[in-house]
């Protein structure tokens, strides 16, 4: 049961940081709303770590470099999420990003990218492709 | 609308890209200082990217809702309950629930014009729409395996 609460406030929660941040934006600018955001949540995150102490900054050695430099997408995630919300509205905006990562992490694994474990096709995937796509021409009928 | 979709879009995509980068992260330390790192990555290239686009104004900074400060919390709220939910369901369970959550909140949110973002009414296709996304997912994560795996 509490795993199930903490999965549905997980996903409100994503839900939640793209209006959070189009809310912002619309004040001070979407570059602005974006370093803000990403500050408090590093302070947040960091001042947990510094309790937890769930790693060491040696770790980070062992991860080749261009790895460490993930967090820079979310400049351009954050920015192209605000300006789809407030061009498109969130619902439909949230779908068609799910959508996206679903296929874009179906093509990371179907490939074997990024030296990950190659992923096995089934005609059932393309079945739920399909559903996907055709739910969000739903929504925007 | 193209365009919107299209941005849409783009995001959905690299944030698979950056949850491997993530991962490969994750896979020599724990999640709160990948966590920590990757905030802190994505703060110095908004940062930069803000005095570039000569948007950066310190004072407007300071004069803003002081609410806006806790913008970030959502973003570490997300890692903390996505670990939570993993660790006592497992992926495939948690994601499912996570996505009809995800969905269900934009539904809601774009219904009540919360926070002053534009209000854009509740239809039922809307709803039904969002029905057979989840539908397709379950349909798409179910019978995975890997291809080095010996099939049963």
């Amino acid at each position: 049961m509490k795993g199930i609460i903490f999965a549905l406030l997980g996903g409100s929660f994503i839900t939640l940081q793209g209006v959070v941040n189009a809310r912002i934006s619309q004040d001070i600018g979407v570059f602005q709303a974006i370093t803000i955001t990403q500050l408090t949540g590093f302070i947040l995150a960091f001042s947990i770590f510094a309790v937890v102490r769930d790693g060491h900054y040696s770790d980070l050695q062992k991860v080749k470099w261009p790895y460490l430099f993930g967090g820079a997408f979310g400049l351009l995630i954050i920015f192209n999420e605000v300006t789809a919300i407030q061009t498109i509205g969130v619902t439909l905006t949230i779908s068609v990003l799910l959508i996206a990562q679903i296929v874009m992490a179906f093509i990371v694994d179907a490939t074997g990218l990024f030296g990950l474990r190659k992923l096995k096709l089934h005609g059932w995937q393309f079945v739920g492709i399909g559903m996907m796509i055709l739910g969000v021409i739903i929504i925007q009928l | 609308m193209v365009l919107g979709i299209i941005l849409a879009a783009v995001a959905g995509a690299f944030v698979s890209i950056q949850t491997v980068f993530n991962n490969k992260v994750n896979e020599k330390t724990g999640s709160w200082l990948t966590t920590s790192l990757v905030l802190s990555m994505g703060f110095i290239f908004a940062l930069v990217a803000s005095i570039l686009m000569g948007e950066f104004n310190a004072s407007q900074l300071l004069q803003m809702e002081s609410w806006y400060w806790l913008g970030g919390v959502t973003g570490v709220g997300v890692v903390f309950c996505l670990v939570q939910a993993i660790r006592r369901l497992g992926p495939t369970y948690s994601i499912a629930i996570v996505l009809t959550a995800q969905l269900g909140t934009a539904l809601i949110w774009d219904s009540l014009g919360l926070l002053g973002l534009e209000k854009i009414p509740f239809s039922f296709n809307k709803l039904v729409g969002i029905i057979i996304i989840i539908g397709g997912v379950i349909v798409f994560k179910y019978k995975s395996g890997y291809v080095d795996e010996k099939s049963t």
